[in-house]
């Protein structure tokens, strides 16, 4: 009766431990936002405009305009152009413009591409993890990352069309570096 | 006369054509799935949300319907599009069983323990046997008593 008891409570005691355990982890790897100036989160995502992967490393030397955007999202169609022509404006400069679909149907997303003349490399973030990791609320949303792979600039919020200056300044904070 | 009842019949095959087209299996329906699949962006099923990404994936799962895509085709693309989080419900495989199993070996065991108790309280509520055993000269006693009266 007393090795019972005893095997009862180390169980008991052991189911504690683990629900501990579980919340700890889930504390300690909670997402949080990455802060401008600090590495921006690393990425491998499948291409929506072609085949293969893109990683984000392998754009490491090369200043990059992070777009996150969806099929779905109004706002999105409304900045597209404006991006495609900064994208284009910027090229000479080997600035890369990156977009990044989030949660959206493969279809829809190649839809909009085409429909808007997107020609930059776009990836999908279907599961919406990377956008996560980058502390992605709504879409659009813009990051500016420099040549060492850190965040810079400031981050937009919303369009682009409206927040021109910001993204001219995101643009050259991270040329400059 | 006959020219146009053949017209007639042709167009209304033509058009009812695409629309009556058979499954080699029965057709899945858009509210059959909505309830199993999550819209990602507002983390509630289909059905309950109105938000513009759902819409998106409830036109995609009534394309695939459409096509005569089975419900568990649909899933796969689903997950294989959004990740094992667009469903509502966990897959039946892998440390996903987990998350169906856990709760019903949680059950198991506060039955068992909820038993346990029972049996441990009901065992306590018994009265004791206080009576003193008996020793070898008293059972041979009563033998010979017994033996007499039969």
């Amino acid at each position: 009766m007393r090795t019972m008891k005893l095997t009862g409570q180390v169980v008991a005691l052991a189911a504690v431990a683990g629900l501990l355990g579980l919340l700890i982890w889930r504390l300690t790897h909670q997402s949080k936002p990455p802060k401008i100036g600090g590495p921006a989160p690393a990425f491998s995502l499948k291409r929506v405009d072609t085949s293969g992967t893109l990683d984000l490393a392998s754009l490491r030397g090369k200043p990059v305009v992070l777009n996150f955007w969806a099929s779905w999202c109004v706002p999105c169609k409304g900045e597209a152009t404006m991006l495609e022509q900064a994208s284009r404006e910027y090229r000479s400069q080997g600035v890369v413009f990156l977009g990044v679909d989030f949660h959206d149907v493969t279809g829809d997303a190649r839809k909009f591409l085409e429909h808007h003349g997107v020609t930059y490399p776009t990836v999908q973030d279907g599961s919406g993890a990377v956008a996560d990791r980058y502390g992605v609320s709504a879409v659009p949303e813009t990051y500016f990352i420099d040549r060492r792979g850190r965040l810079v600039g400031e981050h937009i919020l919303g369009t682009v069309v409206h927040a021109k200056d910001a993204f001219r300044r995101g643009v050259e904070a991270a040329l400059a570096s | 006369m006959i020219l146009r009842a053949g017209a007639v019949v042709a167009l209304a095959l033509a058009f009812a054509g695409p629309a009556a087209a058979a499954c080699a299996h029965p057709r899945t329906s858009l509210s059959y799935l909505e309830g199993q699949v999550m819209c990602p962006t507002c983390h509630t099923t289909l059905d309950q949300s109105d938000s513009a990404a759902a819409r998106r994936i409830e036109a995609f799962i009534q394309t695939r319907i459409d096509q005569c895509a089975t419900a568990d085709q649909i899933k796969s693309e689903l997950v294989a599009n959004f990740g094992a989080g667009i469903l509502a419900a966990p897959p039946h495989k892998g440390f996903d069983l987990l998350a169906w199993w856990l709760p019903l070996g949680g059950l198991a065991a506060g039955a068992l323990l909820l038993g346990f108790g029972v049996w441990r309280w009901s065992r306590a509520q018994m009265p004791e046997d206080r009576t003193p055993p008996v020793d070898d000269e008293t059972e041979r006693r009563l033998d010979e008593l017994l033996a007499r009266l039969d």
